[in-house]
């Protein structure tokens, strides 16, 4: 576990000269619980303006003690006296939170739909929203039209990975293969009609992202996970290209799911400090309308895409401007199906779908078609 | 504590519980996206456990992720506690057991259950009968043991004679 913390940190260099320095601000007297210890530093994080007080100084705890919640730690262990060792990494954890860093990556991972993941700066970290996203492309997946490719399926394209999460956590909950293959026991029960194999053969995701960090990030999880040999990892920027075409190894795509930066540009400089400062601001702005990497994903997407379609995550003054933007390109043979609200109640995600019959396979129409104008 | 009544199954339903209760499946709820069904909170796990009494889930009141702002990526929050509040009774569960919002709106809605089948069932409810039944076995364990023990001795102390014999 001490590893973990150490790794989890190790990105910053020289923290640990300071680890054993004399100079502790802050530091709580010794022999407290972890309980009274989180009643301190949710005392000191609400002194200093720091947001969360009492869940950072839970996780941060928790998360010395070995545990993921502080609610789920045993009661013997909140009310023992901490070590020394122990009081000294919260210390540390602590002084990173009062500059603002996320817990996530003070913690150096988070948990997404079950899975915990590795987090490290500047990655964006999956928000809890985008759980909903998963579960929608699952139920399209297990529910909706049968596809069955080449290769079996079904194969998905994942624009923007950044740590990987969609992707894995689709694969993790997707049949590897018919037979052999451990099933999904959530799959069979949730969905009784369903347990007839659906697939011939494995599911597959390709991911891209345009960072570097990103694409080393979601190889260390896909590893981390024993998913490696069912994602192909790829670094690419989607507003740089024409055409995708290159991205088929495998053949057609049975759908796109994304959560693109769609933040508004103005908007930028409200966020948080916890956003602005460690996040990847290019993973989160999406231009003026935060519609820029949207309208790309839509007029390229039908190049590689068979039927089911998009996904996307997006803001709530999207679901309009993706409708008016789909309505506006005429050669764009595409239509928004559905709307979807977070569990917040807000539209958050949205299903776009080819319009009418398909007349040739996507890679066959591709090369005399001329991609629809992207504005901006 | 008497043994004698507290073996029946308890009153149908209507007579014990002030308001209906029933199982509802395919309400449209403010709380879900309308893409989920609801289904109705049944106690998982042990496979011949009888169900707890389902809630209705428009007698719930649920509160997560307070001060939200935006959401979304243009939010980053941590705080994934559920506090769930059953309305009629006033028995409120806050649960952080886990990181997934989901996870603990499911947590929070299955201890919510037991700790309303205790108020309106007191001694009749599902755990206090599991907590009888596992003392009994325990109590009978204990017999069981103490009578073989018993056995191992008489019988050892009868070899020992048989032994002094000629």
């Amino acid at each position: 576990m001490l590893r973990a913390l150490l790794s989890g940190l190790g990105w910053r260099k020289g923290i640990w000269g300071c680890a054993f320095s004399s100079w502790q601000p802050h530091q709580p007297p010794a022999g407290l619980s972890a309980t009274e210890v989180v009643s301190h530093w949710t005392v000191v994080f609400e002194e200093k303006g720091i947001p969360e007080a009492r869940e950072s100084s839970e996780y941060i705890v928790a998360h010395v003690l070995g545990a993921k919640t502080f609610q789920s730690l045993r009661p013997a262990l909140r009310t023992q006296p901490l070590t020394p060792w122990q009081l000294q990494c919260i210390q540390e954890l602590s002084s990173y939170r009062l500059q603002r860093m996320p817990v996530q990556y003070i913690l150096g991972e988070w948990d997404f739909q079950g899975l915990n993941l590795k987090m490290a700066p500047p990655v964006f970290i999956p928000r809890p929203e985008t759980e909903e996203l998963v579960e929608w492309v699952l139920e399209e997946v297990t529910q909706g039209p049968r596809v069955v490719g080449a290769e079996g399926g079904p194969l998905i394209l994942e624009v923007g990975c950044g740590s990987g999460a969609i992707s894995l956590s689709l694969l993790s909950r997707l049949p590897q293969r018919v037979g052999g293959g451990p099933w999904s026991p959530s799959l069979v029960s949730e969905h009784p009609a369903s347990h007839v194999p659906l697939f011939l053969g494995q599911s597959r995701v390709t991911a891209v992202d345009k960072g570097e960090a990103a694409i080393c990030l979601t190889h260390e999880n896909a590893q981390r996970l024993r998913l490696q040999d069912r994602i192909q990892i790829v670094p690419f920027d989607v507003t740089l290209v024409e055409s995708w075409a290159h991205l088929l190894p495998w053949g057609p795509v049975d759908l796109v799911v994304s959560n693109p930066p769609y933040v508004f540009h103005r908007d930028m400089e409200n966020l948080a400090p916890e956003i602005l400062r460690y996040e990847d601001p290019v993973a989160l702005d999406g231009g003026e309308e935060g519609m820029d990497i949207i309208t790309h994903i839509l007029a390229l997407a039908p190049q590689l895409l068979k039927d089911s379609g998009i996904f996307l995550e997006v803001d709530p003054r999207h679901p309009e401007l993706v409708g008016s933007w789909l309505q506006s390109q005429p050669d764009l043979p595409l239509n928004l199906v559905a709307v979807r609200r977070d569990f917040r109640g807000r539209p958050r995600f949205l299903h776009i779908r080819r319009s009418g019959p398909q007349r040739v396979s996507p890679v066959d129409a591709w090369p005399g078609r001329q991609p629809a104008r992207v504005p901006g | 504590m008497s043994t004698s009544g507290l073996f029946r199954f308890p009153a149908p339903l209507t007579r014990v519980c002030p308001v209906p209760w029933g199982l509802r499946l395919c309400e449209k709820l403010p709380l879900l996206s309308p893409g989920t069904v609801a289904t109705p909170v049944q106690a998982a796990g042990k496979k011949d456990r009888p169900t707890l009494l389902s809630l209705d889930e428009r007698e719930l009141e649920e509160q997560f992720v307070k001060g939200h702002g935006p959401g979304g990526q243009a939010t980053n929050k941590t705080s994934n506690c559920v506090v769930l509040r059953h309305v009629p009774s006033g028995i409120v569960v806050k649960c952080h057991q886990t990181r997934s919002v989901d996870q603990n709106r499911k947590l929070a809605r299955r201890i919510l259950q037991e700790k309303v089948d205790v108020f309106y069932n007191g001694e009749n409810s599902l755990v206090c009968r599991e907590k009888r039944e596992a003392e009994k076995r325990k109590q009978e364990r204990k017999k069981r043991a103490k009578e073989t023990l018993e056995k191992k001795k008489l019988l050892k102390e009868q070899w020992e004679s048989s032994k002094n014999v000629p």
